[in-house]
């Protein structure tokens, strides 16, 4: 840990991470994170698999002690306070495990001892009722979504005041992801700030305030989680009921014509608002329109290419 | 510290199974091996002409002689002692080993530690917890060697029965502990577990033969197995080994402690914590 680096400690801050450096041998994982959120806000960490999101947040809960750089949780410094910053946190790892033999009951109940038994249990009941859970049924026979409610309940069970959830909707059906991004709205309401992981753009999309990318243990932008939506590409795929001259489309501002099988189809590539190209097709026979939400990789190429820096295949 | 008894409360309890399993296992050996001595004894003339007939470097392997074994405490020591740290070993080995890293190998110790508990309440309390589970297997199979006592002509009372038993719950802890600071230092649980075992093993076989060959006795004082006292302890026990190797095993334990307390917590299938 270098001893240089020092943070003054800020009342609004939630997280203040500086120059926090990781590395496992010769693998750089993180190469010095900044980052400062707000409380009360809704914060994502995007980035690609193995970019250093769970590093990040490990290092925050001082389950990993990095090699340089500082971070502090509510003003406290996890490696000198732990008990104090895991006491006003509530954490969900990107993959859960727990002993199989408990019923889900049984492991919630350990883990509200494990914090003083400051969980109201009426409010686990109506987690567990919103999420669909029931509680008394062995850990081992609960399918890995299941599990992975047992691990949001709790995380929120004792009403934390800031939330680092490491991927929160992983193995949920669509259904459940949206109850879930319900929870953790419905905590930010009273408070809690939100810090979460994922590499799922429209997740991100749904849920954040503000977003961080990480790339390759590096933070390559942060933003308005509206300002990611403006500059990110849709890929769409139209069909037209007659042939039709696409001379039109292919010159509206920030539209790239991919590929074209003949008159009646083409896939565009479309980077930021839609509104013209909408307007344009609005006046062509369009017969059906496909929308395709990018990877992350293609939104990092576009930053790239935004910042005219090179970036390989 | 209210955490420490948390932890300590959810490892005692976990090892319930383990301490009865174990604690009943040896008591009821002990039950068996007291009952018995009456049956050996009303046959003493054929149990002297039958030992009489081993060969004496058998005999010696079990740190005895042709009169010594027909003691009451040679007796004990052949059939039921000098085979109890191997046995109650096993139970060191496993639970020491994975006494914190078998959770970290099964990925569940990242969100465990990430609950306000503290790595120095969370190894002490599971550390004070397996404490309790080797005592009260220590209890258990005292119990079960005591019970009869009053009916045999072994001629030992209850409280010269634990004696052994100290030095039967130092040995465990030396086990136990072993395993636990090897586990902080070795790549995997497993690994931990083995090289405790050999070291266990070993120790009881060199120690053995070192009776018959004073050669290996050199080597034999370099392995616990060495410093347990079974005979001995009915008539003194040797403090200076009981509490030397009691320091031991607190030494390994704080070593165990202080790498758990700086290293990082691996997650499941991470593998090494030990960097490339």
């Amino acid at each position: 840990m270098n001893s240089n680096n020092t943070i003054a400690p800020n009342r609004e801050t939630a997280i203040q991470v500086q120059g926090l450096t990781k590395s496992y041998g010769k693998v750089r994982a993180l190469r010095g994170i900044d980052l400062q959120v707000q409380r009360g806000e809704i914060f994502g960490f995007l980035g690609p698999n193995g970019a250093g999101k769970t590093t990040t947040i490990r290092c925050m809960l001082d389950m990993i002690r990095p090699d340089g750089g500082k971070a502090l949780l509510l003003g406290m410094d996890p490696q000198v306070e732990p008990v104090a910053v895991q006491a006003r946190t509530g954490y969900l790892p990107g993959e859960m495990q727990y002993y199989d033999n408990l019923t889900s009951e049984r492991q919630l109940r350990f883990f509200n001892d494990m914090r003083g038994g400051r969980a109201e249990w009426d409010y686990v009941r109506h987690l567990a009722d919103h999420l669909v859970l029931d509680l008394h049924q062995p850990i081992k026979n609960l399918s890995k979504g299941n599990k992975q409610k047992v691990g949001v309940i709790q995380a929120l069970m004792h009403r934390p005041e800031l939330l680092l959830l490491d991927e929160p909707t992983s193995g949920l059906d669509p259904l459940m992801q949206q109850e879930v991004l319900e929870l953790l709205r419905e905590a930010n309401r009273t408070g809690t700030t939100i810090f979460f992981s994922s590499h799922i753009m429209s997740e991100v999309e749904n849920l954040a305030e503000r977003v961080a990318i990480i790339r390759s243990g590096e933070i390559v932008e942060i933003m308005q989680t509206s300002s990611l939506t403006r500059s990110s590409l849709n890929r769409i795929t139209i069909r037209f009921k007659n042939p039709v001259d696409f001379t039109e489309l292919a010159k509206l501002p920030g539209v790239v014509v991919l590929s074209q099988v003949d008159q009646t189809s083409l896939t565009l590539q479309v980077t930021g608002d839609m509104e013209m190209l909408v307007q344009t097709l609005g006046r062509l026979p369009v017969f059906d329109l496909e929308t395709e939400r990018p990877s992350l990789e293609e939104v990092f190429l576009t930053y790239y290419k935004k910042n005219n820096i090179q970036q390989g295949a | 510290m209210n955490r420490f008894w948390t932890t300590f409360r959810y490892t005692f309890t976990g090892l319930r199974w383990q301490i009865i399993g174990w604690g009943l296992g040896v008591a009821i050996y002990g039950l068996m091996i007291v009952s018995m001595y009456e049956t050996l004894g009303a046959q003493q003339d054929r149990l002297q002409q039958m030992i009489a007939s081993y060969p004496p470097e058998f005999l010696a392997f079990f740190g005895g002689d042709t009169n010594s074994l027909l003691t009451p405490a040679g007796y004990l020591g052949m059939y039921a002692f000098s085979m109890l740290p191997i046995i109650v070993g096993i139970f060191a080995v496993i639970a020491g080993s994975g006494l914190i890293v078998s959770d970290e190998e099964h990925g569940r110790l990242d969100l465990i530690i990430a609950h306000p508990v503290g790595r120095p309440s969370f190894f002490w309390g599971r550390f004070m917890g397996l404490l309790g589970a080797a005592l009260s297997i220590m209890i258990l199979g005292w119990l079960g060697f005591s019970l009869l006592l009053g009916r045999s002509s072994l001629g030992f009372s209850w409280g010269e029965m634990a004696l052994p038993f100290l030095s039967l719950l130092v040995q465990t802890l030396i086990y136990a502990t072993l395993g636990l600071l090897l586990s902080m230092l070795l790549p995997s649980r497993s690994l931990a577990a083995m090289v405790t075992g050999v070291i266990m093993v070993i120790g009881y076989f060199v120690s053995s033969l070192s009776f018959m060959d004073q050669r290996l006795e050199i080597l034999a004082r370099a392995l616990p197995y060495h410093y347990y006292q079974t005979v001995l302890s009915f008539q003194q026990l040797n403090l200076t080994w009981l509490f030397a190797l009691l320091g031991i095993s607190l030494v390994m334990t704080a070593l165990a402690y202080m790498r758990f307390f700086h290293r990082d917590i691996r997650l499941s299938g991470e593998g090494s914590w030990r960097r490339g």
